[in-house]
């Protein structure tokens, strides 16, 4: 074989790796299952509900993420759009009312963090930071305050019962993620933005707006958050403090775990969302049932951690520079 | 040349990265008081191997034995202390810091103070005396490394190596960084080692500036070492024909001497002000037309360039196309079919970490997407492939990263992203820095090419015979101003222009 032949098929394989190990996590998930005896069908159906809100809203954060920045408030706004959502459907008992809200509210704290960030130029960690306390803030007085000794606040399940079976998120999942396929692989507004992620400077002296694109990664983030409320309250129909309290940082987690460069660029892959959400999930969910107690959950969080940087450091052999000017 | 024992002994060195072979069992020897040079094509192995010296990468296969010890230097820093410094091609400093901070990087401790925090004083009173040893007046220590130009920039990489007294000092390609001064600065140094028995490697693409500053001459071309010739050997011709294979045949610059354009402005700049670096500019381009701008580094030609663009924010003045449009920013500028190649190429013109597709095709998308906007793979990949072949890319293939290319084929890489999407004014602002002469003579006469379809080029040099060579009109420019305007002539010397320059 080539020496050609055989640096790209080490590349292939390393790029192949994070399907790989979906695939290798997804039948260890079924043994244990079978292992302990419990029933296959309800925890798939387990994971898929967790990790289809965290694959639909790291979907939407891959753009910002490959524009070289983050938006760490994508939980919180989650939170904040199911919480405005719950109170208007039990103000107007409107489901269309109560769906664009979920989607307006997570549009509306994505550009509000967008003309922050580029148009005052103000860092997007630090108003995404501020971001994040103010919503979960809001939504927790709300909740709060409404929710009163109930500890949240909810809707009829009968509500979204209709929308709750796995086909129908299968769809929206699949609609989303062919909708932002789209647009990152298939039109200039995606190519671009990888490019300002892989150098902002020589993408200005290009010709392109970084302002323009900017907005409209967060704005196709806040459609993610908006879906996501969604399905949040799909699964379960109630909104407490901690719904959701988990995705930002998880967000991090499933695009590396998707094989795609947490400083963006031109190697964003808009698959890694999908791919490494429910990596993330099936891991988690192994963990919690080999390691059944409340005393192990730091345990799970070291053995998670190690996964994790064990995974970024094989997929990262894929985009370290290796070679100097000659 | 007297022979001692050698300082420095590279032998079959082997270098690899991925699937190029980047050096091919080369062994080189280095003597106290020697100055070597290195010279051949883009992506010969000249950076590589000498790299590899300095600590910057290690070799896959050889044996480097230093001052009589085996030598295998751990990082930069390591080789530094060790002996072997290196000034590299490209930007070798941080953006964000202090001259000073640069300067004493991995030695900031040695300035605590009794608080434990950084005595800036005494750092930049030292910083200081670092910059006036060799020779640098305009820097200051306490100036922000980003608020330095790329000649000041590299002069501040030259002084952080100096600093530390290198047995050996590598210079990659540097002197097309630098203007008349800078260059005088650099062999100055060159000749002070040399008098203190400590060799120097010097690497550039000038046969000129490198047989006059060289004793010794190692050529390599495709990873190998062809020849290594003797001061007496010297011979531009055979040096040429060993670095490229073959003798370079076909015109270098321009063969005519007569100015031509077309009647039609291009692009006109009316009384462009920016601080202290554009006065009053006013200048216009023609269709068809090679405007060449010399000066000193420091003259403001690099900001006209930046200016013609849209890339600054001017006091005053407008740049006008021939459609009456106004140019204000970088968008306008490409929408209005304006490409610019910047000097500093890693920085402004290529996305490094992207690939060679990506950085081409990026400019171009309005020309190769389908009816329906969409960017498909196959339009994009034939679009890409034609300027690939035109411009004679080396490449494993499109997909291949821009970082792994050679300074040469990234500069073709640039002009492909302009080209590729009918510009039809280009600004190409010193556009054969760190370029092979091989690369050269193709872009000299794809200038011309270019020129013959209609288009309006204005190239910024700080190389007097390629303005000279090329240019319908050479403008001069001296502390933000035009000072004078030479026509295209047979009878117009470097001489002539150089008065009006300093």
């Amino acid at each position: 074989m080539s020496k050609l032949k055989k640096f790209k098929n080490t590349q292939m394989l390393i790029a192949t790796l994070p399907l790989v190990a979906l695939i290798a996590l997804f039948f260890i998930f079924c043994g244990v299952i079978q292992t302990y005896g419990y029933r296959l069908d309800i925890y798939l159906q387990i994971v898929f509900n967790e990790a289809v809100v965290l694959a639909v809203v790291a979907t939407g954060a891959i753009f910002i993420y490959t524009l070289g920045t983050f938006d760490i408030s994508l939980g919180a706004s989650t939170l904040f759009a199911a919480t405005l959502g719950v109170t208007v459907y039990n103000k107007t008992e409107s489901l269309a009312l109560m769906i664009l809200v979920l989607f307006a509210t997570g549009i509306a704290c994505s550009l509000f963090n967008s003309v922050l960030a580029s148009v005052f130029n103000i860092p997007a960690f630090v108003t995404t930071v501020a971001m994040m306390s103010v919503l979960s803030a809001i939504a927790s007085q709300i909740i709060t305050t409404d929710g009163g000794a109930l500890g949240g606040i909810s809707i009829p399940s009968s509500v979204v019962e209709p929308y709750s079976g796995i086909g129908f998120k299968a769809m929206l999942l699949i609609i989303y993620i062919a909708v932002c396929f789209y647009v990152f692989q298939l039109t200039k507004t995606g190519r671009r933005m990888k490019f300002i992620g892989g150098n902002p400077l020589c993408a200005s002296l290009t010709g392109i707006k970084a302002n323009k694109y900017t907005i409209i990664a967060f704005t196709m983030a806040g459609i993610g958050v908006g879906l996501g409320a969604f399905l949040t309250l799909t699964y379960t129909p109630s909104v407490t403090t901690q719904t959701a309290s988990s995705i930002g940082m998880n967000i991090f987690i499933a695009i590396v775990f998707g094989g795609m460069p947490i400083s963006g660029g031109p190697r964003s892959k808009i698959y890694a969302a999908l791919v490494g959400g429910f990596s993330y999930m099936l891991l988690n969910d192994i963990l919690e049932i080999v390691i059944d107690s409340s005393a192990a959950y730091g345990i799970t969080q070291v053995i998670s951690a190690l996964f994790f940087m064990a995974v970024v450091y094989i997929t990262s052999m894929n985009y370290r520079t290796q070679a100097l000017p000659r | 040349m007297i022979m001692s024992e050698p300082i420095l002994e590279m032998k079959n060195i082997s270098k690899r990265f991925g699937s190029v072979v980047a050096l091919d069992d080369v062994s080189l020897t280095v003597y106290p008081g020697e100055i070597r040079g290195l010279i051949g094509e883009n992506g010969s192995g000249k950076s590589t191997i000498s790299s590899i010296a300095a600590g910057m990468q290690k070799a896959n296969e050889g044996q480097m034995i230093f001052k009589n010890k085996e030598w295998n230097p751990e990082s930069m820093i390591d080789a530094l202390t060790g002996g072997i410094g290196m000034v590299v091609q490209e930007s070798g400093t941080i953006a964000g810091i202090t001259v000073a901070e640069n300067i004493f990087l991995a030695e900031l401790k040695l300035f605590k103070n009794k608080f434990g925090l950084v005595d800036k004083k005494k750092l930049y009173e030292e910083a200081g005396k670092v910059l006036q040893e060799i020779g640098i007046k305009n820097v200051k220590a306490s100036d922000l490394m980003g608020s330095l130009d790329f000649q000041e920039r590299k002069l501040v990489e030259i002084a952080k190596v100096m600093m530390k007294k290198p047995d050996i000092l590598v210079i990659d390609e540097t002197s097309t960084a630098l203007s008349h001064d800078g260059r005088t600065l650099m062999y100055g140094l060159i000749k002070r080692l040399k008098r203190e028995n400590k060799s120097v490697i010097f690497i550039s693409h000038d046969l000129e500036e490198i047989t006059t500053v060289c004793d010794t001459l190692t050529v390599l071309r495709d990873g190998k070492l062809i020849r290594t010739f003797e001061k007496e050997e010297f011979d531009d011709d055979l040096i040429r024909t060993s670095m490229i294979g073959r003798e370079l045949q076909g015109d270098y610059y321009r063969t005519d001497f007569e100015a031509t354009s077309q009647e039609e402005v291009a692009l006109e700049g009316k009384n462009i002000n920016y601080g202290d670096k554009l006065k009053n500019v006013n200048i216009s381009l023609h269709k068809g037309e090679i405007v060449g701008i010399g000066g000193l580094s420091t003259c403001g030609m690099h900001y006209l360039g930046e200016a013609l663009f849209g890339a600054l924010e001017l006091d005053g003045g407008q740049v006008i196309t021939e459609s009456g449009k106004e140019i204000k920013s970088c968008h306008n500028a490409v929408s209005q079919k304006i490409g610019y190649v910047s000097k500093d190429r890693d920085t402004k013109s290529l996305c490094l970490e992207a690939s060679i597709k990506d950085n081409i095709a990026v400019a171009g998308m309005n020309i190769f997407k389908n009816n329906a906007g969409m960017i498909t793979e196959k339009n994009e990949k034939d679009y890409v492939q034609k300027q690939v072949n035109n411009l004679s890319i080396k490449c494993s293939d499109m997909n291949q990263l821009v970082s792994q290319l050679s300074g040469g084929n990234k500069q073709k890489v640039v002009f492909g992203k302009w080209i590729g999407c009918d510009s039809e004014i280009l600004i190409l602002d010193c556009p054969t820095r760190g370029v092979d002469i091989g690369v050269k003579q193709a872009m000299y006469q794809l200038m011309i090419k270019l020129k013959k379809q209609g288009k309006a080029i204005l190239m910024i040099s700080e190389e007097l015979p390629e303005l000279l060579g090329m240019s319908d009109r050479v403008l001069i420019m001296k502390d933000g101003e035009i000072t004078k305007e030479f026509n295209r002539s047979k009878d117009l010397s470097e001489a002539d222009v150089i008065g009006y320059m300093i």
